[in-house]
């Protein structure tokens, strides 16, 4: 190995956001002519360190490198000129814009104060040949389908001639011919000398392309080597190993055979072809990486979007429910995982945000009680610990509680199926241990949780069953004693399919 | 235990001293007094008497508008559907129906029917409420233009008459079917859960869905009731007014719109309440009764009024930040 000086690094550097920690004394070094892997989980820290490295965020502590120095200050614009580019896993494009005017957006060629279109032509042409993207440069990226906008995405940095690239997540939504352009680019680029650092959720891509990686868990960096040597299993390892602690529950096995919930070629959004059982008295993990269609299995059996079926049967009643006040009828509730946009009124009070499932059950022209509503939230927040006065407007509240709110308001309901979407997403211990015992207790009771989750210790330790989900397919479903987050993240991405075929 | 009750009483108190309502309600007495010193004859009993006849229209044009702004929408053919009603209800009228109530019931099942086709619109083929209603609005214009013509239609019913001209008591029919509308739309708004629904679909409409309040047939009933306000609205104005013409009603869709703002009630909807409303109908027109007092041209007393509403929006009304 050459010591020759990074091109760009983190060396110790710290970020908590509100009090969290997400980057604990994070070290990453990017090497001229190296594709430099990034491994982590969901919430690892992977995107924080990005921005960090591009400038878009600050460190709490530690500094960043460039070309071996410190830099004091690092901004979105001294990263650019220092030749940093970084491809969002976030499009960043303007749809109505053309792909030429993407492309050089923010550093457009000017010419006598205007902007020079034909050279602005010829640069990005070059740009997009690089990419194979052959499509005519005047034509909006809206008309684009997301694997050529990605692919627009890309030649924006290259246009910009980086001398270290950052793709985060590239390949999530190209085809295998784009995966295959873009591989033979990158080889090439290292060629040339250019430090490239690839996140990717796809262990056999990161196996074929990088020669380095470092992995992040729970915002510690736990592997920082070289690829040679080490198997995809090994890398999944050193992603998920960690300590439970007594975060969770014991608990005894509730489930019955009994089923609260039978669907037969279920399509719903993005999931295709589900059948799933969900038994009463237990807790089914729903897993799997982001976005592979888990929030739609939710949301179609709520019946908030549309669901088609071979046959379905919840809670006695045939077919699913047609609505959700029907599925709220049937006795299923929902907890959103976007609490500030779709689970909680900010503006209205707390105790308004606890009655307004009543509100929605009432009869329209009931007239209400605020004393009794006033009583029945007092109840609500002493059984959930949920703290301060219930007068104040929902946005005063803690994430935590914010969070327990949108769980409590179903509770006077007593619901005989709990929907719960990534319930314990950016929450902090306490109240993700009270949630976690009241998730237990409610099973235990002889009902029936699905719980959607990113955070994978938690549907180990705390499920029955859980069935992962990948490319919107119930690839898996893993019993309690197959449950292990080496398995739940293999099966996620793919990785036993690969052990298989080699 | 005392102290602490009367905390909690001084706070009340407070709240009450600081919410919008009030404040509308202080302005539009600070107004009146300021102006009976400045005009002789402002104060006198007939004229107050004569402005609050005025702002009945208004207030009931608005009840509508504040139920359809709190759930999240605007309802722009609020004025259109006036005229409907003034115009039609004189055609309405014949020989069987001696007290003419038979004829007033009909006109506002048609107005509430054109607030229901605007609901569907809105709830079911997810057109914006802006362009349902205006598109609406346009629709309704141009069939009133073939249907009546420029011609004004003179109201031979008992019913309107009397709701146009009786003072039972002293106080204007008008004024009456006013305070009889504002005890059930408030009652309607704040102490019932089709109220709450309201609130909360207007607070974020995604989160009241998945809470499983059926937002559709709300959306369906707010603006089912607009259009049978507005059509109330026009019954009273034809009654005032002796003849309805085209055109009749389009002073009402900038009032209704601003009664409601300059009441309190968030235009984004979600927060709000008519008991502002109808301090916020009396002002506008406290307002327009001092230009006329002025004694400027038509222009300039437009002119006015526009600036004066953006004004007192200023002053009172405008919009906190929402997180």
């Amino acid at each position: 190995m050459v010591a020759t000086a990074p091109l760009l690094a983190a060396r110790g550097v710290s970020k908590s956001f509100f009090g969290n920690p997400v980057l604990r004394d994070v070290s990453i070094a990017l090497q001229p002519g190296r594709v430099h892997a990034l491994l982590g989980e969901n919430g690892a820290g992977k995107s924080t360190l990005i921005n960090l490295l591009s400038g878009a965020l600050r460190p709490d502590g530690g500094a960043i490198e460039v070309g071996g120095r410190p830099v004091s200050r690092m901004t979105p614009a001294y990263a650019q000129q220092a030749g940093i580019a970084v491809v969002q896993q976030e499009l960043s494009l303007t749809a109505s814009l053309s792909i030429a005017e993407n492309i050089g957006l923010g550093a457009y060629p000017r010419r006598f104060g205007l902007l020079d279109y034909p050279e602005l032509a010829v640069r990005a042409r070059a740009a997009c040949d690089l990419v194979g993207l052959h499509e005519p440069l005047s034509i909006p990226v809206g008309h684009l389908s997301l694997g050529r906008r990605q692919m627009v995405e890309i030649a924006k940095a290259l246009y910009r001639r980086p001398r270290v690239l950052i793709l985060d997540e590239p390949t999530s939504s190209l085809s295998a011919t784009e995966t295959k352009v873009l591989t033979k680019l990158l080889e090439r680029l290292r060629g040339e000398g250019i430090a490239i650092l690839y996140i990717s959720h796809r262990l056999n891509e990161v196996m074929a392309l990088c020669q380095h990686v470092t992995v992040l868990k729970d915002g510690t960096c736990t592997a920082d080597r070289t690829l040679e040597g080490t198997d995809a299993s090994g890398l999944v390892r050193l992603m998920v190993g960690r300590d439970p602690g007594d975060l969770f529950p014991h608990w005894q096995p509730s489930a019955s055979a009994a089923s609260a919930i039978s669907v037969r070629n279920f399509s719903a959004g993005l999931m295709r072809d589900v059948d799933l059982d969900i038994r009463t008295g237990e807790v089914l993990g729903i897993g799997g990486l982001v976005g592979q269609g888990q929030e739609d299995l939710l949301l179609g059996l709520y019946g908030a979007i549309p669901a088609r079926t071979a046959s379905a049967t919840v809670n006695g009643a045939s077919g699913l429910p047609a609505g959700v006040p029907k599925a709220n009828a049937l006795g299923l509730a929902y907890v959103p995982a976007d609490r500030k946009r779709e689970g909680l009124h900010l503006i209205h009070s707390i105790i308004t945000n606890l009655m307004l499932p009543a509100f929605a059950r009432l009869p329209a022209l009931k007239l209400r009680s605020r004393r009794a509503e006033r009583e029945t939230a007092r109840g609500l927040a002493v059984q959930l610990a949920i703290k301060g006065d219930l007068g104040r407007p929902a946005q005063a509240l803690s994430g935590g509680n914010q969070q327990k709110v949108a769980l409590a308001k179903w509770m006077p309901h007593d619901p005989l199926v709990l929907l719960l979407n990534d319930p314990t997403r950016g929450v902090d211990v306490e109240t993700k241990r009270e949630i976690y015992m009241m998730l237990r207790n409610f099973a235990a009771a002889g009902k029936a949780v699905v719980l959607l989750s990113s955070d994978t210790p938690e549907l180990v330790h705390l499920c029955d069953r859980v069935a992962v989900v990948r490319e919107g397919h119930v690839v898996a479903m893993l019993e309690c004693g197959a449950l292990s987050e080496e398995a739940i993240v293999s099966v996620a991405m793919g990785a036993e399919q690969r052990r298989v075929a080699s | 235990m005392t102290a602490w009750k009367e905390t909690v009483g001084g706070r009340r108190a407070l709240t009450i001293l600081r919410s919008r309502p009030f404040l509308t309600v202080a302005i539009v007495a600070g107004v009146w007094i300021a102006a009976s010193f400045a005009s002789r004859g402002f104060g006198a009993y007939g004229h107050l008497r004569y402005l609050v006849e005025l702002a009945a229209v208004i207030g009931l044009v608005a009840a509508g508008q504040t139920f359809v702004v709190i759930a999240g929408g605007i309802d722009l053919s609020v004025a259109a559907i006036v005229t409907v009603s003034a115009v039609s209800l004189p055609l309405l009228s014949w020989q069987a129906d001696p007290t003419g109530l038979t004829a007033v019931l009909a006109v506002l099942a048609l107005t509430t029917t054109i607030g229901l086709v605007n609901g569907l619109g809105v709830a079911l083929l997810r057109v914006h409420p802006m362009i349902m209603t205006l598109a609406m609005a346009t629709f309704l214009q141009g069939l009133l233009i073939i249907i009546a013509g420029g011609s004004a239609v003179t109201a031979e019913n008992p019913l309107v008459r009397w709701l146009g001209n009786a003072r039972p008591a002293g106080i204007p029919a008008g004024v009456l079917l006013w305070l009889a509308v504002s005890v059930i739309v408030l009652t309607a708004m704040h102490a019932t859960s089709f109220g709450a629904r309201l609130f909360a679909m207007g607070a974020n409409p995604l989160a009241a869905a998945l809470s499983g309040v059926p937002v559709a047939s709300t959306t369906l009933a707010v603006y089912g009731i607009s259009g049978f306000t507005s059509g109330l609205a026009g019954v009273l104005v034809l009654g005032m007014n002796g003849q309805g013409y085209v055109g009749i009603g389009d002073p009402y869709l900038l009032a209704s719109i601003a009664a409601v703002v300059l009441g309190g009630t968030s235009i984004l909807g979600g927060l709000g309440t008519y008991a502002g409303t109808i301090p916020g109908a009396i002002l506008l027109v406290t307002i327009t009764a001092l230009i006329t007092v002025v004694n400027a041209s038509p222009g300039w007393r437009s002119i006015l009024f526009g600036s004066l509403i953006l004004g007192l929006l200023l002053l009172s009304g405008r919009e906190q930040a929402r997180r």
